[in-house]
């Protein structure tokens, strides 16, 4: 692809590097990377390329630009709150490169539309906050033959590691499952605001070499980032004969849905409740004895922030020696901000022996949406 | 003899925030036992109750991957433990 006398200009550093020139920028400039999740590591991701000169760039994220988004989430403004985040991140690249193409893609990944939001992308970078997605994304990758540059963090540390189909590990090769549950989000646990920028950085910088064939990929090696000590580590990871997506003899040959084991048997077990669904039982217990127990399970700060009236708050991580607080007050209805915590809620109380937990589908986002548009967090 | 481990960050509540600590022994399984003397109830999140190492968790011992805890341990090596992140 061509580059134009502007291009030429706004790319004169890169054009000036022996190992890159005019035809890594072409190479640059027909590229088609997408970028799953516009959160801490998605954000500086999508800037760098945006800048670098990368054709056509996608973006993954159902979720909307929250005020607490902002001390990491360097695409979005004050303004930019309670907006759609591929929407504003899609103007703000824009306005940093109107040279390159930016589409938006306003869903959840699931195992019936992963391949189809893939399929017309060279590269994938995966930012996303949760492992479900996670796999998702990563066998979604090997099957398509898509190389993935993965990174996760986590409070004050991060990873980070490179995988291309049929020559080095894939996702599954480093984590062939993940724990029961979910590990704690950025939400529950916390994470210094530039830490992401760091991985986020270093993601945006494999996709560059993959994209122009420049420099030696961060295949078949993970990196961690200590961001306390500030210490990089490098460690050998290999590929698995046994991987069930890239190995030998692979079980996985479409993409899957992948909850941790407790989560699917929740899914199985637990009530399912839509907003509507809680409305009408929260009105009618205003005039009947209490049939059940409203429990928030996310973080103290963020209960205080905003929360339902009738709500108690338990954090997920105390739920299970905290199981005994509403004993004979009626079955626990579990939400939380997107309802992925309450999932997990009810798998803890199931595995307890609780019967019949409830938690509110979409959480406290989709109460927002369908029930009062003034709830905002 | 004593090792260095480095104690990834989900891990780090059992350790007081420590990032790395001092433990003895003479193969990762006795490591690990000497950690879970002093910080009880963290070997249950790298083991299972097979002894197999967690599918979300990864040892190396001087930047070597462990695939068993037998696997000998030096004084003066360094341990890493890592573990599946999913913030993003």
């Amino acid at each position: 692809m061509a580059l134009s006398t502007d291009e030429r200009t706004r790319y004169h550093r890169q054009l000036n590097l022996p190992e890159f020139g005019l035809a890594g920028q072409e190479r640059l400039k027909a590229a088609r990377i997408l970028i799953v999740g516009t959160g801490g590591l998605g954000c500086p991701a999508a800037l760098y390329l945006a800048a670098a000169g990368v054709g056509t760039i996608g973006l993954v994220d159902f979720d909307r630009v929250e005020l607490s988004n902002l001390q990491r989430q360097v695409l979005f403004t004050s303004d930019d709150v309670g907006r759609l985040k591929v929407e504003a991140a899609r103007e703000r690249l824009l306005a940093l490169n109107p040279e390159v193409s930016v589409l938006a893609h306003a869903v959840a990944l699931r195992a019936h539309n992963v391949r189809e939001v893939l399929k017309d992308y060279d590269i994938v970078l995966d930012g996303s906050d949760r492992l479900g997605t996670r796999y998702l994304v990563g066998d979604a990758c090997v099957l398509l033959g898509k190389p993935l540059v993965t990174a996760a963090i986590h409070r004050f540390e991060g990873q980070a590691m490179t995988c291309v189909p049929s020559q080095g590990p894939c996702y599954r090769c480093l984590f062939p499952q993940g724990p029961e549950g979910e590990v704690e989000s950025c939400a529950e646990a916390g994470v210094l605001g530039v830490l992401p920028g760091v991985l986020g950085a270093l993601q945006a910088s494999e996709a560059v070499k993959l994209a122009t064939g420049v420099g030696t990929p961060l295949s078949g090696r993970l990196l961690t980032y200590d961001a306390l000590d500030l210490r990089f580590t490098e460690l050998p990871v290999s590929r698995r004969v046994d991987c069930p997506v890239c190995g030998e003899h692979p079980r996985i040959t479409a993409p899957q849905e992948m909850p941790g084991i407790l989560e699917a048997a929740a899914t199985r077990t637990a009530q399912r409740l839509s907003p509507r669904d809680l409305r009408d039982l929260m009105n009618t217990s205003r005039t009947d004895a209490p049939a059940f127990v409203l429990i928030d399970v996310r973080e103290p700060w963020e209960f205080h922030a905003r929360h339902l009236e009738q709500a108690r708050n338990i954090p997920l991580g105390e739920l299970e020696g905290r199981l005994a607080e509403w004993a004979g007050e009626g079955n626990p209805v579990f939400i939380c901000r997107s309802g992925q915590r309450s999932l997990v809620a009810c798998a803890l109380a199931l595995r307890a022996g609780i019967g019949s937990p409830g938690h509110l589908e979409g959480g406290l986002l989709a109460w927002g949406d369908q029930i009062d548009p003034n709830f905002t967090m | 003899m004593s090792c260095t481990v480095h104690i990834p960050s989900p891990l780090r509540s059992y350790t007081a925030g420590a990032s790395r600590v001092q433990a003895g022994g003479r193969t990762l399984e006795e490591v690990l036992a000497s950690l879970e003397i002093r910080f009880a109830g963290m070997r249950f999140r790298m083991i299972d109750e097979q002894d197999r190492i967690r599918p979300h968790i990864r040892l190396y011992v001087n930047g070597q991957e462990a695939n068993a805890l037998s696997m000998p341990v030096g004084a003066g090596d360094t341990i890493h433990v890592i573990c599946a992140l999913s913030g993003g």
